[in-house]
């Protein structure tokens, strides 16, 4: 059985864009092709898409502003055409781009009478503006509109209730889905029982992410959410390795994956040291011994390695990884096997 | 009748106008009238005499502009100033001024009254018409009774009934009845008279040969009204005739049941044929003679029965004429109070001046009571433009001189054939009411003499020209009014085609050369409220009927969306509203912002203030936002901000929706609604409300009320939002329990003393605890939002006390919500019962997910096929950026002219944008959707467009509400019903049956222990939560649960009282 799944997978799915375009620069467009699918499994890959791309992608918004001598949301200020609450209303609309997460502060200030739209908005270096030409207010008189803007990245929406805000922050309802349609389509062809299928997948997005980037994040989250089983099965997989003797290249891809994934949290864990987590100071203090300070050092070594460590039993390591499973749902390998 | 030849065409005219003209009326004529009937007041001794020049009235400016009004909680009104004289003849004075009568409350631009800072509106009344008509009951024996009823202007009645015997009796009240010649001698004819001027004096003679002694009173009239005053009110015995007798009978009886009014005496001139000039509003001789004479005709079926339902026996009491009563009930009460201060100024021998002798306050407290307390003087509906349009075009069978909702029989709330064009067959309340609040079709206007007229065209034989001709409802009858719903296919050979008409309250086929009129317009049968449905005529009336009126209910949303398929009317309807800010005038507009714009007409600036953020009658939230360019030149006319609920001065109440009709696991059952959370987060159903809390301070017995900040033995943290005065302040975000206006009461020292802590205070310190009660305003159950304004209002109470009101105004953006009531324009209604992710809904074949999944099952049963005609050219309008207006029931031209372009529509959208799954030949109309869950099609294609849908003022925060206690009704000790009383739910004995055999035993427990007869628990509870400790569980049974243990033992199972130990499952039994 797993000669056959070998046979088959020689013929690898690829994917292709096959068109993009963009309608306005908050409309882009991007139909994408995979193929060739086995029967049923483009349907599989289609919804998941469709959901994970629907749901699961990150976006950046706009979400407090603080103006100035401003009481309320409700209130009108002169030479201003637009109410308070309508500004806010058009702050959310704004299509932003960042790259790290975290709250980033921006700014308007801006002399009237003019325009103001995304383009006065003065950012932080990682925010960038999608479209400069989207409209907050009309200043009809010269007075001077300052606002400051927090900028956050996130997914989903967020509805805020303006209870804990006070001295003119006002909370902005956030919508951080940069996907603003996704559809796919299946088409199937081939005879008898050597069906094959390919996946069209097209997406629109707001502009801030190409549809490409989108298709790309939202296969990195789809995986995220299956690598728990990645690891339990690997563990499992890998001691029938163990036993058969075997390396299979049918995991590779999940191997690479995990690689991604381990790098990306080698950067993460370098930064926490294992003194922040709730070890016994014995069990800190014989780590310390050895040179490990960050939970990057920690995850060099493999259970078996710990053991090794002197004054450093069969208990202690039992208690290392339960720190680590529950405060960064991380394993620590048995063997020295595993780490690559 | 010629396509390009419609020069009959017309605009519609304005919708608030009806109101207009009646408040001008009453400026321009009915105040004249009542101030020339003023009479000229004299003295006894004819020394003073004094007079009001009427028809010299003059109306000041009102000291305040409308919107302080409102703002200061006061009347906007004008005072009005009559020239005056007083004539001293001993000292041959004459004495001129101008006098101040009173306050007149004004209309406003709006058809509206602002008293006491509300808007108010007076409605138009439909009442009986003054009159004499006819009609046929069986009596108990089932005999045909004939009696001919005379209405009187004031309402009262009188009937003159012809029995089997052909006798003629008048009846005076329920159970006495006197006979005719008595009435007749009793007003004055005598017996050659009533002979000569009868058609039938075979019969009157043998009325009077019946009963001799009758003869006898005809021969004076001084017997007549002695036996007429016996017989009404049936007094026995001798009585004397006397004057003052007389005049009690002229005022109780005859004022009362015969004055018939300008309007009553051309009804019986018309009917009996009479010459009696229009002047004479009482009922003379003649009339009884006549009116008896034509009953003796319809008894042998030579007359004709009045159908009392017509129209044409019923007029409108407009806001002219119950201003006009006011207004004369006024004057009567300063006529007396003028006489009053001549009489004493003639006792005390000083001279008055017209000044000192008329007082204002007769007219100003007359209009106060008039517009505070009168039925028909209503709280303006404002929930959205629309409700306002309706409002003020109300017709009200109810009020005084009226029917009331639960006497009316159904016939009266029954559409009739004379309602054609001028009441609306659709329009009207729910429940008690229907029928009885009726609405006025949109072209229907008031005539003389308070008739309803409905415009037609009047096709000449002679000349293709056609002219529009007002007819009242009797005068129609008698013509063929072709429906104009089908008017020549074939020019040539208009004549030869049959088109469907009226003629005598029939519908029939005619041929078009037959034809009087033919009406002007498809939906002049109907209220603008029921014009504003698309597809109106696939739809069962009793839905259109629910349509309509949830329009009304419609909150306007935080960004109105024109609908894509319409009717054509909503560009009427925002401006006649008076919600959008209207060009007065011409020019360039020179400034804008939120708040105000300015334009230069001809150099000189006028301003335009709008409306932001303010509170309507029914806390919906009016805002105005500019519609105008900077340095653009603007018409007169021309739209500059659009309010509340309007889209470039089109009326927009709803959303285009994108809906499915599909079953979605149960939670479209029963007329719920699922929808999309994209309703929610892109803000579509958001809508604002502003809610207003108030707190007045009085003078109470032990010294004012104060309005502080300093409130003893509250938490801090409640007190957070107050400034230094002790109110909110503006822009802090308040919430349940928050205090909105710090306010102490003071108390009567002792009261304080009894206290406990009082009084262990002032023994150990001596100390006098606070002398004051908290009575703070806070903000209630279920509160919370934004203060945008806080009002202090100084008001001068009429004893010279200073009450100070204090309103808080409070903002709440509310988003979509599951509870919340969202509606289709033909009635379809539901509650929304789950929101779900937008992947998760349905979506169509180009990947759009459905917003909104209907039940299919609501469609068929309430035949509103129109719903489902709105949403397929809304599918296609959404997708080619078009809007459709589509008159309902124009079949001018075409048969079914608007049901034909909805498929073709689809296939062009389909076409043109190149979306072949938009138009499928095999389901057109319908779609094949896809589960958004699953990626399954599913199973049957499903029909999906955008609705117009608008949510509804009904909403689950007002109406949400929980109560563990509270009050208890006085009487039957169950608890009181709806929110606003804290009400709640009483748990009876089928609620507890219900919860033993569920077997919730924490609260089974409670019940049958803590909370039933064990007096001594009860009491321990009561120490416990005092003390706070815990409370303790009681040691013995009560007697409820000894109850529940005996019945169940009746029904013979074994009970007992077991305790298993977990550790070794030995059952350790013990006896209950």
């Amino acid at each position: 059985m797993i000669r056959d799944e070998i046979s088959v997978s020689t013929q690898t799915p690829r994917w292709r864009c096959i068109g993009s375009g963009a309608d306005s620069k908050r409309l882009h467009y991007g139909r994408f092709a995979l193929s060739p699918l086995r029967k049923g499994q483009a349907s599989t890959i289609g919804i998941a898409m469709r959901r994970a791309l629907l749901g699961e992608i990150e976006g950046t918004c706009i979400t407090h502003a603080k103006l100035e001598k401003v009481t309320h949301e409700y209130s009108a200020i002169i030479g201003i055409e637009e109410s308070v609450h309508d500004i806010l209303i058009n702050l959310k609309e704004i299509v932003l781009r960042s790259d790290p997460y975290g709250t980033r502060e921006a700014s308007i200030c801006i002399v009237g009478p003019r325009n103001v739209t995304a383009q006065d908005i003065i950012l932080p270096p990682s925010v960038r503006i999608i479209d400069a030409t989207q409209h907050i207010a009309s200043l009809t008189k010269s007075i001077t509109f300052d606002i400051r803007l927090w900028i956050e990245k996130d997914r989903g929406y967020r509805i805020q209730s303006p209870k804990n805000y006070q001295d003119g922050i006002f909370p902005i309802d956030a919508v951080f889905m940069p996907v603003r349609n996704a559809n796919y389509s299946i088409h199937s062809y081939g005879n008898g029982n050597d069906i094959q299928e390919i996946l069209f997948l097209e997406i629109w997005t707001n502009g801030s992410l190409a549809p490409r980037e989108a298709l790309y994040r939202a296969s990195r989250n789809l995986i995220d959410l299956f690598i728990p089983f990645l690891r339990a099965e690997e563990q499992n997989i890998d001691g029938m390795d163990n036993q058969n003797g075997s390396n299979m290249p049918s995991f590779s891809f999940s191997n690479i994956s995990a690689d991604m994934e381990r790098m990306e949290e080698e950067v993460a864990f370098k930064h926490i040291f294992i003194d922040q987590s709730e070890l016994p100071p014995r069990v800190y203090n014989c780590l310390g011994r050895v040179n490990i300070h960050t939970l990057s050092d920690l995850l060099n070594y493999s259970q078996e390695d710990l053991m090794r460590i002197g004054h450093f039993g069969k208990k202690s390591v039992e208690q290392v990884s339960e720190v680590l499973q529950k405060h960064f749902a991380v394993d620590l390998p048995k063997n020295k096997f595993q780490i690559h | 009748m010629l396509l390009d030849e419609n020069k009959g065409t017309s605009t519609i005219p304005e919708f608030g106008k009806i109101q207009f003209e009646g408040f001008c009326r009453f400026i321009d004529q009915g105040l004249i009238e009542e101030l020339q009937n003023f009479p000229k007041i004299e003295d006894t001794d004819q020394e003073i005499e004094s007079q009001l020049f009427g028809n010299k009235y003059e109306l000041a400016e009102p000291l305040i502009k409308e919107r302080n009004a409102v703002y200061q909680s006061l009347t906007y009104s004008s005072e009005l100033y009559v020239p005056a004289r007083l004539i001293q003849r001993n000292s041959r004075k004459i004495q001129k001024q101008t006098v101040l009568i009173g306050n007149l409350p004004l209309m406003n631009s709006q058809g509206t009254f602002v008293v006491n800072g509300i808007s108010r509106i007076v409605v138009n009344q439909i009442l009986r018409s003054p009159g004499i008509y006819y009609s046929s009951e069986p009596d108990q024996s089932g005999i045909t009774l004939y009696t001919s009823t005379i209405i009187s202007d004031w309402g009262g009645r009188s009937k003159l009934e012809i029995d089997g015997k052909t006798r003629i009796w008048a009846r005076v009240s329920k159970k006495r009845k006197i006979s005719i010649p008595i009435l007749l001698s009793a007003m004055g004819s005598n017996l050659g008279e009533i002979l000569d001027n009868v058609c039938y004096p075979k019969i009157f003679l043998s009325l009077l040969t019946e009963r001799q002694e009758q003869k006898e009173y005809l021969r004076s009239k001084k017997n007549a009204i002695l036996e007429f005053y016996k017989k009404l009110y049936c007094v026995s015995g001798d009585l004397v005739f006397s004057e003052s007798l007389c005049k009690e009978l002229r005022k109780k009886f005859l004022q009362q049941r015969c004055e018939l009014g300008k309007i009553g005496r051309r009804n019986p001139n018309q009917k009996l044929n009479l010459d009696i000039p229009e002047n004479e509003i009482f009922s003379l001789p003649q009339d009884v003679l006549a009116a008896v004479d034509y009953s003796i005709r319809v008894k042998f079926g030579m007359g004709t029965l009045d159908d009392m339902d017509h129209l044409k026996n019923r007029r409108i009491r407009s806001v002219a004429d119950l201003l006009q009563n006011q207004f004369g009930l006024a004057l009567g009460r300063l006529e007396n109070a003028v006489r009053r201060t001549i009489r004493r100024a003639t006792k005390r021998k000083c001279l008055p001046t017209p000044n000192n002798l008329v007082t204002s306050t007769p007219l100003t407290t007359t209009f106060q009571d008039f517009f505070g307390s009168h039925p028909l003087s209503q709280f303006l509906d404002q929930t959205n433009p629309l409700t306002e349009i309706v409002h003020r075009r109300k017709l009200s069978y109810l009020g005084p001189g009226g029917l009331t909702g639960r006497t009316a029989s159904s016939r009266i709330r029954d559409i009739h054939p004379s309602h054609y064009g001028r009441i609306c067959p659709i329009e009207t309340s729910e429940g008690m009411n229907a029928g009885l609040v009726a609405s006025l079709a949109i072209r229907a206007r008031i005539g003389h003499c308070g008739s309803l007229q409905s415009p037609f065209h009047k096709i000449s034989e002679r000349s293709e020209e056609e002219h529009m001709v007002y007819l009242s409802s009797g005068e129609d009858e008698y013509y063929r009014i072709a429906t104009g719903n089908y008017l020549a296919l074939n020019q040539g050979i208009r004549e030869e085609q049959v088109t469907p008409a009226r003629y005598r309250q029939e519908f029939l086929a005619i041929a078009w050369e037959q034809i009087h009129f033919r009406s002007i317009f498809p939906f002049q049968y109907f209220s603008v409220g029921v014009s504003l449905i698309p597809f109106l005529e696939h739809n069962d009336a009793n839905r259109a009927l629910m349509g309509s009126n949830m329009q009304r209910q419609a909150v306007p949303l935080f960004q109105p969306e024109k609908c894509i398929v319409g009717t054509g009317l909503e560009g009427q309807a925002a401006p006649d509203s008076g919600s959008a800010a209207i060009a007065t005038q011409g020019g360039r507009i020179t400034y804008i912002d939120a708040g105000k714009i300015t334009s230069s007409v001809d150099g000189d600036t006028v301003g335009t203030e709008l409306v932001t953020y303010q509170r309507s009658n029914n806390n919906t939230c009016m805002h105005q936002k500019p519609r105008v360019r900077r340095g653009e030149y603007v018409k007169k006319g021309q739209i500059l901000a659009d309010g509340a609920a309007t889209v470039g001065g089109e009326l927009s109440l709803g959303k285009n929706i994108l809906v499915a009709h599909m079953p979605w696991e149960g939670y479209n059952f029963e007329d719920a609604i699922l929808i999309s959370e994209r309703l929610v987060y892109e803000d579509i159903y958001t809508s604002f409300h502003i809610e207003r809390y108030g707190i007045v301070t009085c003078m109470t017995s032990q010294g004012p009320e104060r309005i502080t900040k300093e409130i003893p033995h509250l938490d801090a943290h409640l007190l957070r939002h107050l400034d230094g005065n002790g109110l909110v302040m503006l822009g802090s975000w308040v919430e349940t329990g928050d205090v909105l206006v710090g306010k102490l009461t003071p108390q009567p020292a002792e009261e304080s003393l009894r206290a406990p802590e009082g009084r262990l205070l002032q023994a150990i310190f001596g100390i006098q605890v606070s002398s004051a009660r908290e009575s703070c305003l806070r903000v209630p159950i279920g509160g919370r939002g934004r203060v945008i304004d806080v009002r202090w209002i100084h008001k001068e109470e009429n004893f010279g006390d200073n009450a100070e009101v204090v309103h808080v105004y409070i903002f709440q953006k509310r988003k979509i919500q599951v509870g919340d009531k969202v509606a289709g324009r033909l009635g379809n209604k539901g509650i929304i019962s789950k929101i779900l992710p937008r992947q998760d809904m349905p979506y169509l074949q180009d990947g759009t997910s459905v917003d909104m999944v209907l039940n299919p099952l609501g469609v068929l049963s309430r035949m509103n096929v129109g719903q489902i005609f709105e949403c397929l050219p809304g599918l296609a309008g959404n997708l080619m950026n078009r809007h459709y207006r589509i008159t309902p029931f124009d079949e001018r031209y075409e048969r079914e002219a608007s049901r034909k372009p909805v498929f073709p529509e689809l296939y062009g959208a389909s076409e043109q944008t190149a979306n072949p799954w938009v138009f499928e030949p095999n389901h057109p109309g319908k779609n094949r959707l896809i589960d958004g869950r699953t990626g399954d099609t599913l199973e049957q294609p499903v029909t999906t467009g955008k609705a117009y849908m608008p949510k509804l003022i009904h909403q689950v925060d007002d109406k949400i509400h929980a109560r563990s206690s509270g009050p208890y009704a006085l009487v039957t000790q169950q608890p009181l019903r709806g929110k606003s009383k804290r009400g709640g739910q009483r748990v009876g004995e089928m609620e507890v049956w219900a919860l033993e055999g569920f077997g919730v035993a924490y609260i089974l427990q409670e019940m049958l222990t803590l909370k039933s007869d064990h007096i001594g628990a009860r009491h321990e509870v009561l120490g416990a939560i005092i003390t706070g400790g815990p409370i303790p569980r009681p040691g013995t049974a009560p007697e409820s649960f000894r109850l529940l243990v005996r019945e169940l033992r009746s029904l013979a199972p074994e009970l007992d009282h077991a305790i298993i130990y977990e550790n070794d499952f030995q059952i350790d039994r013990k006896e209950v």
